[in-house]
């Protein structure tokens, strides 16, 4: 007899009670094996142990001569014989689906009875030998799963010599659920490991990417840049660094690709083209020399587009060179100017010349973007283009070039950044405007100081100066103010104090001008502190509390100014990155 | 007290002189602060100068307490600060003079600690 595509009996609702009441003994020792079969597949992760442990103690409870299990390549669709228990050892037999008992269970994902197997056609005769092994009946289920059967369970030959029946195929059915249970749970909790040693691998190119870029200049360096990856990583970059002559040289690269080794290419490329760059070639040159080098290294079809180029630190003339890179923005009072930059990209081909270009910027600006600038889509989802970056930079003219950047890519990201953006700005720097914080006067009169201490701490509550630093900042100008009218004016002279509280960027300046006769500078010296003395450690207090001060002649005939400076909390080194 | 709320004051205790200083101790006055320390000091008694009061102090403050303290030691006087404000702490840890005074946290202890 032989029943084909029986499907194993789980819907069969049986509740506890009625089980309880009617279970016979065998049911009673299937329910036994059952809960010590998932204990069994519970204890490890490691399939290889727990589903050869279980697959004998299938066959121990099966009574049968020989097990088998069957897992399918997800990738191939082919079966392999995993785990096998038996006389004849059919470990890593391959079966392609349909092909056989066990094929045909898991393509039609239905339990087969073979109860005589010499005369049936479905049965793959492997496990049959010449040491008198002979295949005469067996069942083989399917391991299902929600997605699908991820493999077979199968039986051969009762031990008790009889052929198998449905009933043992409903058995073996059920049998194989929670092995298929703990297959799945194991594969899954490999995936999610799979993924935590690739998240990991990509913060570390992330991180190693984010310090390739150059930490921001504070001293009215001409070129500032920012950069913002798409997606985790980058394959953007850009680089700044002065040359021996004083001139200084500047980098933009977009690596084609996405994804890890676009990211370790843009980590290559970004390391050439700055070493390409060190001794000050033109740009053209520039170029060719790191295309050449790129070549002999990039394979795949990989390729790098680039701008690179150098200006005096004034900048009023820009040199610059391009590879496949979008053309370059200039605006002069108000006007926009593209110079295409031609050329094709690095890493193609060996031996190709480039072209240099030369703008004279008179106070204007110079804008190199990655083609993620011009391929943000607008609510159309086109993309805007160089028209539309021409619109964002016209819009955020008058911003300070920092604050230009930030504007720039914040308006890119509110419109829909695909790609990975960067953007490189190159213009004379202004000095940072100073805004006037305080101004403020008083006699030169200690019963003034109060007053003056008054106005100092209100003016750093409004920069919300934590406590401890405003009360040190208070009394450093406060032992200035002092000294001012104890020894510059002294005793015998009258005049006033004058106290300008300046920011200017992250540096807070105090400037305390008076009338006074010429202080020496020489002969300002601080007692040290810790020392117990009476007086002369005012000068230690302020040295304690500021960065730097100096004194130096007032503009006028007399008097002296003071100038006392201290740097507010560091808010970050880096451009505005947004790694 | 003056309407800038600084004052100095002189009280006799058992056994010791407890100088209360309050408001924010600058230039203006602090040559009246150090009068009334080494006034007490010329008594031969143990001084206490309570500060928890003073909410500011600059180095000339600082320095008619140094002065007290060094002619107390000279005199062979016990001389310390009490309650120190948090104001003045700061300052005294600015010039690393913080371990240098004996600080105490009540009156009683000027003499009690021995």
């Amino acid at each position: 007899m032989s029943v084909v595509g029986a499907k194993p009996a789980a819907s069969r609702a049986v509740d506890a009670p009625t089980l309880r009441a009617t279970a016979t003994a065998r049911e009673r020792e299937t329910l036994a094996f059952l809960a010590d079969l998932s204990r069994t597949l519970a204890v490890s992760l490691d399939l290889r142990k727990t589903l050869s442990e279980a697959v004998t103690r299938v066959a121990d409870f099966m009574q049968v001569e020989a097990a088998s299990l069957f897992l399918l390549d997800p990738e191939s669709r082919v079966l392999e014989c995993r785990i096998c228990v038996g006389p004849v050892d059919i470990t890593g037999s391959r079966l392609a689906l349909g092909q056989g008992v066990v094929g045909r269970a898991v393509a039609e994902n239905a339990a087969q009875v073979v109860a005589d197997a010499t005369t049936d056609a479905r049965v793959w005769r492997a496990a049959d030998d010449d040491n008198g092994f002979v295949t005469r009946s067996l069942v083989c289920a399917p391991l299902a799963t929600a997605d699908g059967p991820i493999g077979a369970l199968e039986i051969v030959n009762r031990r008790d010599g009889q052929p198998f029946s449905d009933a043992d195929a409903e058995l073996l059915g059920i049998i194989a659920a929670p092995a298929a249970l703990a297959i799945n749970n194991a594969r899954m909790a490999g995936n999610l490991l799979e993924q935590q040693r690739l998240k990991r691998e990509f913060d570390l190119a992330r991180r190693l990417q984010k310090s390739m870029l150059p930490k921001r200049r504070r001293d009215n360096f001409p070129v500032i840049g920012v950069n913002r990856p798409a997606h985790e990583i980058s394959g953007d970059f850009y680089d700044h660094f002065e040359l021996a002559d004083g001139r200084v040289a500047f980098l933009v690269g977009d690596v084609s690709g996405k994804g890890l080794d676009a990211a370790l290419l843009m980590v290559r490329a970004a390391s050439l083209l700055r070493w390409a760059g060190k001794d000050g070639v033109s740009p053209s040159a520039w170029l060719a020399r790191a295309n050449d080098e790129l070549c002999e290294t990039t394979q795949d079809g990989r390729f790098v587009c680039a701008l690179v180029g150098y200006c005096d630190r004034a900048a009023t003339r820009v040199h610059f060179a391009g590879a496949g890179f979008p053309p370059v923005i200039v605006r002069r009072g108000g006007v926009f100017t593209d110079f295409p930059s031609g050329g094709p990209p690095l890493g193609i081909m060996t031996g190709l010349v480039y072209e240099d270009h030369e703008v004279a910027l008179d106070g204007g600006t110079l804008y190199a973007f990655s083609d993620g600038a011009t391929d943000v889509r607008d609510a159309g989802g086109t993309p805007i283009g160089n028209e539309g970056v021409r619109a964002l930079i016209a819009r955020h003219a008058e911003s300070s070039p920092h604050a230009r950047l930030r504007g720039l890519l914040g308006d890119l990201k509110q419109l829909r950044l695909v790609d990975d953006t960067t953007l490189l700005l190159v213009e004379t720097s202004r000095a940072e405007t100073a805004d006037v914080l305080l101004d403020h006067r008083i006699p030169a009169n200690a019963h003034a100081l109060r007053g003056l201490r008054a106005a100092i701490r209100q003016a750093l509550d409004r920069l919300h100066i934590e406590p401890l630093l405003r009360d040190r900042l208070v009394l450093a100008v406060d032992e200035a103010s002092a000294n001012i009218i104890r020894h510059a004016y002294g005793p015998e002279r009258t005049g006033e104090i004058g106290l300008r509280m300046l920011l200017a960027g992250s540096v807070l300046t105090f400037e305390l001008t008076d009338t006074a006769p010429r202080v020496d500078p020489q002969e300002l010296r601080p007692k040290p502190l810790g020392e117990c003395r009476c007086g002369g450690f005012g000068i230690a207090l302020i040295d304690e509390v500021m960065d730097s001060w100096n004194i130096e002649a007032a503009a006028s005939v007399h008097g002296n100014r003071l100038i006392l400076r201290k740097r507010l909390g560091d808010p970050g080194t880096d451009e505005a990155n947004e790694a | 007290m003056s309407d800038s709320g600084n004052s100095v004051a002189s009280e006799n205790r058992d056994g010791y002189v407890l100088i209360r200083l309050s408001g924010e101790v600058d230039l203006s006055w602090s040559q009246q602060v150090r009068r009334a320390v080494l006034d007490a000091i010329a008594n031969d008694t143990a001084v206490g100068v309570d500060l928890s009061d003073v909410s500011y102090i600059d180095s000339s403050g600082i320095a008619a307490l140094v002065e007290g303290f060094q002619n107390a030691r000279t005199r062979g006087s016990r001389f310390a600060l009490v309650s120190v404000s948090h104001a003045v702490r700061a300052v005294l840890e600015l010039a690393r003079l913080d371990r240098v005074f004996l600080i105490v946290d009540t009156p009683d202890a000027v003499i009690a600690a021995a």
